[in-house]
């Protein structure tokens, strides 16, 4: 029976490439299902990755403090921050020199936000500027591309380390080294571009690649002493003494602010898990919606079988004629519909495979696509092909032989 | 002659008892078979002659197990059939009897090769013995040459040998041809004809329905039937016209299928007519005017 079916495929592949418009707008809703499901799941998974790289990177002993609003609700995007109206009551400079001196801590890195305008060459524009101290790079982990990071002797010198994208923002120019710019009335020079930031963008952190850095006493100087800290980067000394010395950091930091906890702090892993569930309830939304698309991906399925049915009654008649059993004919069908929806599956992988490429180009998602995603949906779309075609498949294989030639 | 060395030793291949058809309910049922019996032994070539609507497909139909008889009983080769499952009259059609139609006979999907293996494949053939096989079928009937064209591509008389050439694949024992010629032109008539000829003198049992006098010659035996009855059964000598249909076949002219039908009905009037006190009941008179409008509609076409 094995050639019996290569033979059922190969003719379902001819009707559908024989009626190619019918047969795309046939699999629509099952190309349509198959790729948001695939796209999703990707991005979710890329999007763990990243987190998960990036924690990696900032390793596991790194301690995470920030102000609670902006923990709560802000998602993504940089502006949001630069408004102010919600980090004004954060952190600020006395709870950096008290995370600092924390028993536990080997380093601890303030991240302010100084808001006002940059001007480069001839443009002006509002950029993302961080004041930040001389153990940033080791303690993210990151190097530079070009020139070195501010050390501990230049805390209050005018000069500046640029992400790739601001670098490129500010002077159209990849290196700028050397180059200045005008910053709330102050001319700072460039000594520095950093490598490409790994960047989550549904995590809450800033881009760093947009960014542009000068030392933290200088933000403190422009802004006389009242830029608010959005985060505050703590290295405990070892990886098991991660849970003890955050829990310490709390302690010292409640005192501080009388007794008034409104502040997170995060050890790294924590980031992960929450941007874990932010990912699975979208994965879940988004599973639904793929599974009405393949519903109504099957009704139609069923449709075109059916019209397919009454219009083959010559064929199914002259089929049995020369001797197809009911079930042979049915199982015809089946096979039909079957491969009608798994090449509506494939056309979807194909095209979210598109999609993921293109995303890849433009944006900073790293979406991956694994096997398991594909092989689960061409399971599924076969699934489909199989339940709705069999209405039309009984129809075919009951029809009796003599009414079938006669074509009624 | 080799056909009365077959007679002496065959059984009856197909034997139906009082077979009786009925379609439709309550007032709206027509009889299209009414008590047919009929024997016919292995070997033997029948020719089927009668008038539109007089139930030669029926007939057809239910000696190839397409239709199930609504009365009587149908022997196949001595077994009872008529009342089997759709499964096992599928296996016996597929096993024991190949179908010629009138038209629409191949898949136009299909190459002709791939049409003339179908049979095959629903009994599990390997690929490459089918086609094997499907090969060695239309180099019997002269289409070797045209394995790989499609329906579309053939001319009537090539789709009908092809048609032959699947109803053979099987090596049934029974052919059925349902107007074989009824599309083709005079050549195309002779060359399907002529191929069943050869085929008959092979060993093959054959029956087809035909309106045309003239190809009686290529039968052995010719059964006449009129409203849904056998009236008359005569052997012929092969490459003779029946003695019956020749009564009538030079007062017409016999060009095309109405010709032939005409030439049908005056056969009709020159045959006796059916001697049953049916004549008198309502149902004939119910039927005539359906008989007549079938053929205005063919006359249509």
């Amino acid at each position: 029976m094995k050639s019996l079916t290569r033979g059922h495929i190969k003719i379902a592949v001819t009707n559908l490439r024989s009626n190619r418009l019918r047969s795309l707008l046939t699999m629509l809703g099952v190309i349509i299902g198959v790729t948001s499901v695939i796209s999703v799941v990707s991005i979710g998974q890329g999007i763990k990755h990243q987190i998960g790289d990036q924690i990696n990177r900032l390793g596991k002993n790194v301690i995470i403090i920030r102000p609670l609003q902006l923990g709560a609700g802000q998602t993504g995007s940089a502006l949001p921050l630069l408004s102010g109206f919600s980090v004004t009551s954060g952190l600020n400079d006395q709870d950096y020199k008290a995370v600092s001196s924390t028993t536990g801590v080997k380093m601890a890195v303030p991240l302010s936000l100084v808001a006002g305008a940059t001007k480069g060459d001839n443009t002006s524009q509002t950029s993302v500027v961080v004041g930040t101290s001389d153990n940033f790079p080791s303690l993210v982990n990151q190097s530079l591309a070009e020139g070195v990071f501010f050390s501990s002797d230049e805390n209050s010198l005018n000069v500046a380390v640029l992400g790739q994208n601001a670098a490129n923002a500010l002077f159209n120019e990849n290196v700028p080294l050397g180059r200045s710019f005008t910053f709330r009335g102050q001319q700072f020079v460039v000594r520095g571009i950093f490598n490409q930031f790994t960047y989550t963008p549904l995590s809450n952190d800033i881009n760093y690649n947009d960014a542009i850095f000068i030392p933290y006493d200088m933000a403190q100087g422009l802004t006389n002493n009242n830029s608010p800290i959005y985060e505050i980067l703590a290295q405990s000394d070892s990886v098991h003494s991660v849970d003890q010395t955050s829990s310490q950091i709390n302690q010292n930091l409640i005192k501080l602010h009388n007794g008034q906890p409104d502040f997170s702090v995060l050890k790294g892993y924590q980031d992960l898990s929450s941007a874990n569930k932010i990912l699975k309830l979208i994965t879940r939304l988004i599973s639904g919606v793929a599974a009405i698309a393949m519903l109504v991906g099957g009704v139609g399925i069923m449709n075109v079988m059916l019209v397919s049915v009454t219009e083959r009654m010559q064929e199914i008649g002259i089929r049995k004629a020369v001797g197809a059993t009911d079930r042979q004919i049915l199982n015809q069908f089946m096979t039909e519909a079957a491969v009608l929806s798994l090449a509506g599956g494939l056309a979807g992988v194909i095209l979210s495979l598109i999609i993921n490429l293109v995303l890849r180009i433009l944006t900073n998602l790293q979406p991956t696509i694994n096997w398991q995603i594909i092989a689960l949906s061409s399971a599924i779309s076969i699934a489909v092909g199989i339940i709705f075609g069999s209405v039309p498949a009984i129809k075919a294989s009951r029809k009796d032989p003599i009414n079938a030639l006669r074509n009624e | 002659m080799a056909k009365a060395g077959l007679n002496y030793k065959a059984m009856a291949l197909i034997e139906l008892e009082d077979v009786s058809k009925l379609y439709g309910f309550g007032d709206a049922t027509t009889l299209a078979l009414d008590e047919v019996s009929l024997k016919i032994e292995k070997g033997e070539f029948i020719a089927v002659m009668g008038p539109s609507g007089c139930g030669k497909s029926t007939l057809m139909n239910i000696i190839g197990l397409l239709d199930r008889p609504t009365h009587g009983v149908y022997k196949l080769e001595d077994k009872p059939v008529s009342k089997l499952r759709p499964n096992k009259t599928a296996h016996l059609r597929r096993d024991t009897i190949g179908f010629v139609f009138q038209s629409l006979n191949l898949l136009p999907k299909m190459t002709v090769l791939d049409n003339v293996a179908l049979p095959l494949t629903y009994k599990g053939m390997t690929l490459t013995k089918r086609l094997q096989l499907a090969s060695n079928m239309l180099e019997r009937v002269g289409m070797q040459s045209r394995e790989y064209f499609f329906p579309s591509q053939l001319s009537g008389g090539q789709v009908q040998s092809a048609a032959i050439a699947r109803a053979l694949v099987n090596q049934p024992k029974l052919l059925i041809a349902d107007e074989p010629t009824g599309n083709l032109d005079s050549a195309g008539s002779r060359l399907v004809m002529e191929l069943m000829s050869e085929i008959h003198k092979l060993g093959n049992t054959i029956i087809f329905v035909t309106h045309n006098p003239e190809l009686t010659r290529y039968a052995t035996r010719v059964v006449y039937m009129h409203d849904g009855a056998i009236i008359q059964d005569e052997k012929t000598r092969l490459g003779q016209v029946a003695p019956t249909a020749r009564r009538v076949m030079y007062t017409m002219p016999g060009l095309t299928e109405d010709d032939d039908l005409a030439g049908v009905s005056a056969l009709m009037k020159a045959l006796p007519s059916k001697n049953s006190p049916r004549t008198s009941r309502q149902k004939k008179g119910r039927k005539a005017p359906r008989l007549k409008n079938k053929k205005v509609s063919r006359s249509k076409t």
